[in-house]
């Protein structure tokens, strides 16, 4: 690249050099200090952690607070960790393919009450979930499916299928339709051109949108800590918010809670890097 | 007639195609409808309905019509005021300060430095980890006896004693604020770094030929073409502050003395702790009402936009 013509005045230079430099440190220290901090607790004992002054590194650093998390009889971090991921992984794929089905018919079918519909969709992306506790409650109630995966999964519904339709919607209508007419003309039915020619050209999107659908579950409180009362059926949010519950708040095991449960979500998302504005605009990632 | 028989009439499928290609398309959306359906229509107009009785989880016997009377212990309750004041410190204080940091964010990490792309994965983490995760870890954080906030401040020196963040109603509602404007900071970055990216090269260099300095091009050019990406990402933030009710839930449960009782967490509250649905039913189509018309306003601005343009 041509250099430019004119000089650079003061005030550029100052902001080119250690202003950028500055403001990365700290933006990177702001965003970490306190992850760096957790983790750090999280490899104290007891005696460390309630070190008065504060011990800021771990002298002994041990696993035993991650142990003790995983396998503890009264918050049963494992169980928490398994609950959840059934329920986000059966809540991502029925997502999936309902937003498939219906992402597909509002892209290519002209259809009555068609832009009704995404408005629609749209809107209950900005819903509060906390207006869907008290009637969800009593409906699961009256359908016998509380402290059940079930109600955690359908209520689930009520925010992944808005975005992941919408998304879909995205990715649909950027494909041409000329390779489906053509397949159509040889003899295919809307569904088997569905199958055959669309999807594997909207796979690295439908992918994504599976993913977002998978973390937004993964975060998911409100639903969990309303629809279940037993421990065994907590999911990883609940079961965190549980262990604060108890009468004294283990911090060293929570701390390795609080890790154990944000590896996951971190590594999927770093997959997401390239879809992350699309489905930011869709409204994939509440809170 | 019976000659009309014997030609055998051209056999017409019993739908037409152009009906029948419709109904395809409607069967694909039967999935989708039904979730809907059941997770978000069928609740809210129970949650309208449940509005309009005195239905109070462990009072069944009490459970009978009252008409508009929750709407009207509403109006008579101070808390109910008080959150919604509660909600607008909230609202503004987070998104004007994610907006605010978010664009010094984008506008840093627009800059070409190796390592740009871990910088930005990393400086996302805040945004994508479970609000209750972000709540604990923030309360563990101003934990007035072994929380490192407290230590830096009396070490740096701005602090003599040790301060109870969470639990004094004169601090609550920063403490939450700041935690959620942690959070959010991501959000506004990574969009108003998209916009930046879509910003042509050749205006900032026109510019710069002319003599434009650095502010005045950020004045002139990325400011007006951001101006829609600003609008929209702040209309939805706005939105979702308002109903977000995690972070409080967790941090704080609205305490102390209310001082930090949104609106969403005083249903959540209602619903969730006191049971008594009918109260929170009006709360909740309160909320919608809100919700409804920051969504018109959210709409007409943007339409306004695409007009404009």
């Amino acid at each position: 690249m041509t250099r430019r013509a004119a000089p650079k005045d003061l005030a550029e230079r100052v902001l080119a050099g250690p202003v950028i430099w500055i403001g990365l440190v700290l933006l990177t220290a702001f965003a970490l200090g306190p992850f760096v901090w957790m983790f750090l607790t999280s490899l104290k004992d007891r005696q460390e952690l309630y070190a008065t002054p504060l011990q800021y590194l771990p002298v002994h650093p041990t696993f035993e607070n991650y142990v003790d998390a995983w396998t503890s009889p009264v918050t049963p971090f494992s169980r928490f960790f398994l609950n959840s991921l059934w329920v986000c992984s059966v809540t991502m794929v029925a997502t999936t393919v309902v937003s498939v089905l219906a992402g597909y018919a509002i892209a290519r079918f002209r259809f009555a009450g068609r832009d009704a519909l995404l408005l629609i969709f749209l809107a209950t992306q900005m819903f509060p979930s906390v207006l869907l506790i008290a009637p969800l409650l009593t409906q699961w109630r009256t359908l016998g499916l509380i402290d059940t995966y079930q109600a955690l999964i359908y209520s689930n519904f009520s925010f992944t299928v808005p975005f992941t339709v919408w998304m879909m919607v995205g990715y649909f209508s950027s494909i041409p339709r000329d390779l489906e007419e053509s397949a159509m003309i040889d003899g295919c039915n809307h569904f088997g051109a569905l199958c055959r020619i669309v999807l594997p050209l909207a796979a690295p999107g439908i992918a994504a949108t599976a993913i977002f659908a998978f973390v937004v579950s993964w975060s998911e409180l409100l639903f969990a800590i309303s629809f279940t009362t037993e421990t065994s059926m907590r999911t990883l949010s609940a079961g965190l918010l549980y262990m604060v519950g108890q009468y004294e708040v283990q911090w060293g095991q929570l701390s390795a809670g609080v890790i154990l449960s944000t590896v996951p979500v971190a590594v999927l998302f770093s997959f997401l890097q390239r879809h992350l504005t699309h489905g930011l605009t869709a409204g994939a990632v509440k809170g | 007639m019976t000659t009309l028989t014997v030609a055998k009439p051209r056999t017409r499928p019993l739908i037409s195609w152009r009906v029948r290609k419709l109904l395809i398309g409607y069967s694909y959306l039967v999935p989708a409808a039904l979730c809907m359906l059941a997770t978000v229509v069928v609740p809210i107009l129970l949650a309208i309905k449940m509005s309009l009785y005195a239905d109070i989880l462990y009072k069944p016997q009490d459970y009978r019509f009252i008409g508009l009377g929750n709407y009207l212990r509403l109006v008579e309750d101070p808390v109910f005021w008080l959150t919604l004041r509660n909600s607008v410190v909230w609202v503004f204080g987070s998104v004007l300060l994610q907006f605010l940091l978010g664009f010094a964010a984008a506008l840093l990490l627009q800059q070409a430095f190796t390592g740009r792309a871990l910088v930005r994965t990393l400086t996302l983490l805040p945004w994508i980890i479970p609000g209750v995760v972000v709540g604990l870890i923030w309360e563990w954080l101003y934990q007035p006896n072994y929380g490192v906030i407290n230590d830096l401040l009396i070490r740096v020196g701005l602090m003599q004693e040790r301060v109870a963040w969470l639990s004094s109603p004169d601090l609550a509602m920063a403490a939450v604020v700041f935690t959620n404007v942690w959070r959010g900071i991501p959000f506004f970055a990574i969009m108003l770094l998209a916009g930046l990216q879509a910003v042509p090269d050749e205006l900032y260099e026109a510019a710069h030929v002319d003599g434009a300095g650095v502010f005045a091009r950020f004045w002139h050019i990325t400011l007006p073409l951001l101006r829609p990406i600003i609008v929209v990402a702040t209309a939805t933030r706005i939105i979702w502050t308002f109903n977000y009710a995690d972070l409080i839930f967790v941090m704080t449960g609205g305490g102390p003395a209310n001082a930090t009782q949104i609106t969403s967490t005083y249903t959540l509250l209602q619903a969730y702790s006191s049971l008594d649905f009918g109260y929170a039913g009006a709360l909740s189509v309160v909320l919608l009402l809100v919700m409804l018309a920051f969504t018109w306003l959210y709409l007409r601005t943007t339409k306004g936009l695409e007009d404009t343009e």
